[in-house]
C-alpha cells in the first residue's frame, strides 16, 4: 500500500485545488485532464495490459457523449441517468467491435479499429436526423452542479474511480491473465486460458470507461459535435498511453496530463504543437518504447 | 507533472492579485479579446479576419485609443473546435481579463463560446460566424452575441431572391456542404426559392473535404437546372466551378458569401467566368465608409482588402466604438451600449449601413451580387 | 430510367479515381508485403508529391515531364529518408511500434507541410488539365486520362522489374521468405531502402498528377491513406494484382454509390467493405492466407 501514498496525497491535493481561487480557466483545464485521464487509463487496459490495439477510443468517447445528448433531448434525462446509459451503450459497442475484430492480428486489428472509428465519425456527421450532423446537440448542465467549481468535483471523483478500478483490475487475477495474453498469446491459450474472453473483457471495460468520459464531456462542454471525436483524438489518446508508458496505469495518467496541459502552455505555438506531438511520438517509440513512466520504473529496478 | 501545474497555478494566482491593483492607474490598456481559427481548415479565413481586426485596433490606437487608453488585443486560436473554443473563452476572460470579445468564425464554436461568455457577462461580436442559430440562442431583447451583418437566414433569403429575380433562374439545384453553415443556407433555399416563384430540382450534399465532384455534378446535370447554388467554402467551391465546366455544364453558378475572394477566382481559373456570389463588400463598394476603409487599407497593407478584411474590421471597430461610448469599461456596460447603438457606420453593405442591431443581435442590410467578368468581380447594382 | 444513361460517366469517374488509388496502394502493399511494415504516413508521400509537383511546375516553370521526374526523384529520396530515420531504428522488436511511429510521422508531416506551404490549397496548372476529352456521352479532361495511362504504365513497369530483374527477384524473395532470402545473399538493408524508394515515388507521382484534378493541401494525404489501406486489404496485403483489382474496383464502387445512392456515403462505403472483408476473408481477394490470432 506504500505505493499508493503518492497518488492518495495527489488526490487530496486535487480535491483542495478549487479553494485556491484559481479561476474558471484553470479548473476547466483540470476537468479536461480528468476526462482524458479516464480515456488514457482505460485504453491502457487494452493496449498496455491485454497487449491489443485500438485506434477507436475516440469513437467510444463519442458514442458515450452522444448517448447522453440524445437521451436528454428525447427522454429528458439528467446526468445520473445518462451516465449508466452511456456506459452500457458503449460497453455494447465495444462488444460489437471486439467480437469480430479480436480474431485478427496486430495490424489488421489496428486497421479495423480505425475503420470503426471513421465509420462512427462519418455516421455522427451524416445521420443528421439522429445526431444533428455538424450542428451537434445541445446538452444541459448537470442539475445542482452547474458551476465549474462544483462540476470539478464530479469530474475528479469519476476519474479517481476510474484509476482506482483500473489499478484494482490490473492487480487482480484478471490483470495477470491479461499479462499472459500480452506476453505470449499462443502459450496462454496452450495453458488453457480463454484468451478471446479476456481480450474481449479488456475491450468492453475500456469502452465503458470511455463512454463515461463521454457523458462527462457532454455535460461539461454543454454540447456534442462530431469534430471532438475524430481519428486524431484517438491518436492523441494512443500517444498519451504510449508516451506515458504502456501497462503502468500511472504512465497514461502522466501522458493525459502532459498532452492536455501542453497545448495550453504552448498556446501561441499551436501550429507547432502538432509538429511537436508527431515528433514526440516517433522519438518516444524509438528511444523509449516503454514510455516515460515505464523507463523510470525500469531504472528503479522494478 | 503535478509540480509543474502547481507552479503555473501559483503564477496565475499572483498575477490575478496584481492586475486589479495595476488597473487602478490610468493609461493602462483596455483589454479586448479576439478568438479565431488560426490553424486547421478554417485558418485561411481566420488569419484574414485577424488582419482586419488588428487593422481596426491599430487605427483606433493611432487616434488615441479609448478615452486616452491604448487598446490591447488578446488573441486566442480556437482551431474551429468547440472544446478549444470553450477553453479559449475562459482563458480570455479569466486569465487575460478581457471585457469584450470579437469572435469567432465557425458557428458551432461561436454558439458554445458565447454561452460561456454570457455567464461571465462578457459580450461577443461575431468575427464571421454566419449561422442564424447562434443569434437565435440570444434572449430576444437582451443579446450577448452580436453580428454586424445579416445572418444565414437573411443571407439565404436574399440569395434566393437574387437567383430567381436577377438571374432569371426558375429551376434551381442546391449543392451544400455538410456543415452548419451549408445546411442552414440549404434549408433557407428550400424555403425561399419557391416563395419567389422558383423551383428546387435537386439537393445534394458533400463533405467539407471533398474535392472530386464529377459524379454529383453528373447527377445534377441530368436534372437540367437553370442555376446551381453552392453553399460552402472556397476550396470546394473552386473545384465545383472548375469541374462543372469539365463535365460539360454551362449552367449559371452562384456561391454563398464565403466564396467571395480572389483566391477562388485564381483556383477555379477561366471556368469562374460568369460566377456570381453574394457579396457584402468589394473594394469598389459604393459605401462611403467602406471606401475610406479601402483607401486606408491599401495604403497601409499594400494590397486590396477583401470580405474577410472588412468583416474583421467591422467586428472590432464596432466593439471599440461601443467601449468608447460605454459609461463603464466592463462587459455589461458594453453590451448595453451595443444594444442601443444605432449610428456606427459599417464598411460592409450598401452606402449608409449602420450598426443597428435587432432584438436578436443581428444587423440587416442589402447584400449585393458580384459577378466575375474577365477574371475580376463586378458588382451588380444594389436595388 | 434516365439515371442509367449516366452509367458510363460514373464508370469513367470511378476508373480515374481508381487509378490514383492503385498507384498509392501498390506502394503500400509492397512495403507491407516485403518488409512487413504498416506505414500510416504513406498518404503524406502523396501529399508531398503534390507539393513537389506544384513547386516544380509553378515556381520553376518546368513542363509536365521534367516535373514528374523531379517528383519521382524527390519522393524516392524522401521514402528512403523515412526508412532510414524512422523505420530502421525500430527494428523488429514489436511491429505495432511501427504503426505508432508512422502515425506520429503522419502528424509531423501534415503539420510541417502546413507550416511550410500554408493552408491555402494549391493546384498544378498543366496544359493537359483543360483539354476536354469527350468519348460518347462521357466527359473527361486530358489530365484525367493521363492519370489512368500513367498508372497502367507504372504498374506494368513495376511488374516487369519484379519479374525479370535481379533487384526484383531479391524483393520477391524477401516477401516470400526473409530468412532464406538472407541466407541466399540478399542484402536486407538495400531491399528495405529500394522498397521505400519505390513506394514513395509511386505515391508522389499520384499526388502530383492528382493535384491538377483535386488541389493539394496539407491534409490531402489523410483520407487517401485510409482509402489506400482499404484497397490493400480488399486486394490482399502483399499482392500487387490484388491492389490493382481492388483499387479500380473501389474507385468504381464509390462513383456508383455517389451517383446512385448519395454523395455523402461515398467515403463510408470503403470502410464497410474493409470490415466485411476482414471478417469474412481477412487475406483479401488475392492475398495469401494469414494466420488468425
Amino acid at each position: 500500500m506504500g505505493k499508493l501514498l503518492v497518488p492518495l496525497v495527489a488526490a487530496v491535493g486535487l480535491a483542495l485545488l478549487p479553494m485556491l481561487g484559481l479561476g474558471g480557466y484553470v479548473l476547466n483545464v483540470m476537468v479536461m485532464i480528468f476526462i482524458f485521464t479516464m480515456l488514457a487509463v482505460s485504453l491502457d487496459l487494452v493496449m498496455g495490459w491485454a497487449g491489443q490495439f485500438s485506434f477507436a477510443h475516440a469513437a467510444f468517447f463519442g458514442i458515450g457523449a452522444y448517448t447522453a445528448a440524445i437521451a436528454q433531448r428525447d427522454f429528458n434525462t439528467g446526468f445520473w441517468l445518462n451516465l449508466p446509459a452511456g456506459i452500457v451503450t458503449t460497453g455494447l459497442s465495444g462488444l460489437l467491435l471486439g467480437l469480430p475484430a479480436l480474431r485478427l492480428r496486430g495490424h489488421f486489428l489496428a486497421i479495423v479499429t480505425i475503420a470503426f472509428q471513421t465509420i462512427v465519425y462519418l455516421a455522427l456527421t451524416q445521420w443528421k436526423s439522429v445526431t444533428g450532423g455538424q450542428f451537434g446537440i445541445e446538452v444541459r448542465p448537470v442539475e445542482g452542479l452547474a458551476t465549474i467549481g462544483s462540476f470539478y468535483y464530479l469530474a475528479l471523483a469519476l476519474s479517481v474511480i476510474t484509476v482506482a478500478i483500473g489499478w484494482a483490475l490490473t492487480h487482480s487475477r484478471l490483470g495477470r491473465a491479461w499479462q499472459a495474453v500480452r506476453d505470449d498469446e499462443v502459450l496462454a491459450r496452450a495453458i488453457g486460458l480463454n484468451t478471446t474472453a479476456f481480450k474481449l473483457a479488456a475491450f468492453v471495460l475500456a469502452a465503458g470507461f470511455a463512454g463515461a468520459a463521454g457523458v462527462l464531456v457532454a455535460h461539461h462542454v454543454r454540447g456534442v459535435t462530431p469534430d471532438d471525436f475524430t481519428v486524431l483524438t484517438s491518436a492523441t489518446i494512443v500517444a498519451m498511453v504510449v508516451v506515458g508508458g504502456r501497462g503502468t496505469i500511472w504512465g497514461p495518467v502522466a501522458g493525459a496530463v502532459v498532452f492536455t496541459a501542453l497545448p495550453e502552455v504552448l498556446g501561441f505555438a499551436a501550429s507547432y504543437r502538432l509538429v511537436i506531438y508527431g515528433f514526440l511520438m516517433i522519438l518516444m517509440i524509438i528511444v523509449m518504447p516503454e514510455g516515460v513512466f515505464g523507463a523510470w520504473l525500469q531504472r528503479r529496478g522494478k | 507533472m503535478n509540480g509543474f501545474l502547481v507552479r503555473r497555478a501559483v503564477v496565475a494566482l499572483l498575477a490575478a492579485a496584481v492586475v486589479p491593483f495595476a488597473a487602478a492607474q490610468s493609461g493602462d490598456p483596455v483589454r479586448l479579446g479576439v478568438m479565431l481559427p488560426l490553424t486547421g481548415g478554417a485558418a485561411l479565413a481566420g488569419t484574414s479576419l485577424l488582419e482586419g481586426v488588428k487593422f481596426a485596433a491599430d487605427e483606433a490606437n493611432a487616434k488615441g485609443g479609448i478615452k486616452g487608453r491604448p487598446i490591447q488585443l488578446f488573441i486566442e486560436n480556437d482551431e474551429a473546435s468547440t472544446t478549444k473554443g470553450v477553453t479559449a473563452v475562459r482563458k480570455l476572460i479569466e486569465s487575460d481579463k478581457v471585457i469584450a470579445i470579437s469572435g469567432t468564425y465557425a458557428s458551432a464554436v461561436a454558439l458554445a463560446a458565447f454561452k460561456v461568455a454570457r455567464e461571465y457577462k462578457v459580450p461577443m461580436i461575431s468575427a464571421g460566424s454566419t449561422s442564424s442559430n447562434v443569434t437565435d440562442a440570444n434572449t430576444p431583447g437582451d443579446p450577448w452575441f452580436f453580428r454586424a451583418f445579416p445572418g444565414s437566414d437573411e443571407q439565404g433569403a436574399q440569395s434566393a431572391r437574387d437567383i430567381v429575380k436577377k438571374l432569371n433562374a426558375k429551376k434551381v439545384a442546391v449543392l451544400y456542404e455538410n456543415s452548419i453553415y451549408g445546411s442552414s443556407l440549404m434549408e433557407q433555399m428550400k424555403k425561399m426559392i419557391p416563395q419567389y416563384g422558383g423551383e428546387i430540382v435537386s439537393v445534394e450534399s458533400y463533405n467539407g473535404d471533398e474535392r472530386d465532384f464529377y459524379s454529383v455534378l453528373t447527377k445534377v446535370r441530368a436534372k437540367q437546372p437553370d442555376a446551381i447554388y453552392i453553399a460552402g467554402l472556397m476550396d470546394a467551391g473552386a473545384q465545383i466551378i472548375k469541374q462543372s465546366r469539365e463535365v460539360g455544364m454551362k449552367t449559371a453558378l452562384i456561391g454563398s458569401g464565403s466564396m467571395m475572394s480572389d483566391k477562388l477566382v485564381e483556383l477555379a481559373g477561366p471556368a469562374s467566368e460568369g460566377f456570381a456570389v453574394s457579396s457584402m463588400f468589394e473594394p469598389a463598394t459604393p459605401n462611403k465608409f467602406g471606401q475610406a476603409f479601402t483607401q486606408a487599407w491599401r495604403q497601409k497593407m499594400k494590397k486590396e482588402p477583401d470580405l474577410y478584411s472588412a468583416l474583421g474590421y467591422d467586428s472590432m471597430h464596432v466593439l471599440i466604438e461601443a467601449a468608447r461610448r460605454a459609461p463603464k469599461l466592463d462587459g455589461a456596460s458594453i453590451q448595453a451600449t451595443l444594444k442601443t447603438m444605432k449610428d456606427v457606420p459599417l464598411a460592409e453593405g450598401p452606402d449608409g449601413t449602420f450598426s443597428t442591431f435587432d432584438e436578436k443581435g443581428s444587423v440587416s442590410f442589402k447584400i449585393g451580387l458580384a459577378v466575375v467578368r474577365n477574371g475580376k468581380r463586378q458588382w451588380l447594382p444594389f436595388d | 430510367m434516365e439515371l442509367l444513361s449516366l452509367f458510363p460517366q460514373f464508370l469513367a469517374n470511378g476508373v480515374v479515381n481508381g487509378a490514383s488509388y492503385v498507384l498509392v496502394a501498390v506502394g503500400l502493399t509492397l512495403v507491407f508485403g516485403i518488409l512487413n511494415i504498416v506505414n500510416f504516413a504513406h498518404g503524406e508521400f502523396y501529399m508531398l508529391g503534390g507539393y513537389a509537383g506544384v513547386t516544380a511546375s509553378t515556381l520553376l516553370g518546368f513542363p509536365l515531364v521534367p516535373t514528374l521526374i523531379v517528383v519521382v526523384l524527390c519522393l524516392a529520396a524522401f521514402g528512403m529518408l523515412a526508412e532510414r530515420v524512422v523505420f530502421r531504428p525500430l527494428g523488429i522488436r514489436d511491429p505495432s511500434n511501427a504503426i505508432i511511429a508512422s502515425f506520429g510521422l503522419s502528424v509531423l508531416l501534415q503539420n510541417g507541410a502546413l507550416l511550410v506551404f500554408g493552408a491555402q490549397p494549391k493546384t498544378l496548372r498543366t496544359d493537359l488539365a483543360n483539354v476536354p476529352v469527350q468519348i460518347g456521352s462521357v466527359f473527361l479532361t486530358g489530365q484525367r486520362v493521363l492519370i489512368v495511362v500513367v498508372a497502367m504504365g507504372v504498374v506494368t513497369a513495376l511488374f516487369l522489374v519484379l519479374r525479370y530483374t535481379w533487384t526484383g527477384r531479391a524483393l520477391r524473395a524477401m516477401a516470400q521468405h526473409p530468412v532464406v532470402a538472407q541466407i541466399s545473399g540478399v542484402n536486407v538493408r538495400k531491399v528495405a531502402v529500394i522498397t521505400f524508394a519505390i513506394a514513395g515515388a509511386m505515391s508522389g507521382v499520384a499526388g502530383a498528377l492528382m493535384s491538377s484534378v483535386l488541389l493539394v493541401q496539407p491534409t490531402s494525404g489523410g483520407m487517401l491513406v485510409m482509402k489506400a489501406f482499404t484497397v490493400v486489404i480488399l486486394g490482399g496485403m502483399g499482392s500487387i494484382a490484388g491492389a490493382v483489382l481492388a483499387g479500380v474496383g473501389l474507385g468504381v464502387i464509390e462513383a456508383m454509390v455517389s451517383g446512385y445512392v448519395g454523395n455523402e456515403l461515398r467515403d463510408m462505403i470503403g470502410f464497410f467493405l474493409v470490415i466485411a472483408m476482414l471478417l469474412l476473408r481477412p487475406q483479401g481477394l488475392l492475398g495469401q492466407s494469414t494466420e488468425r490470432s
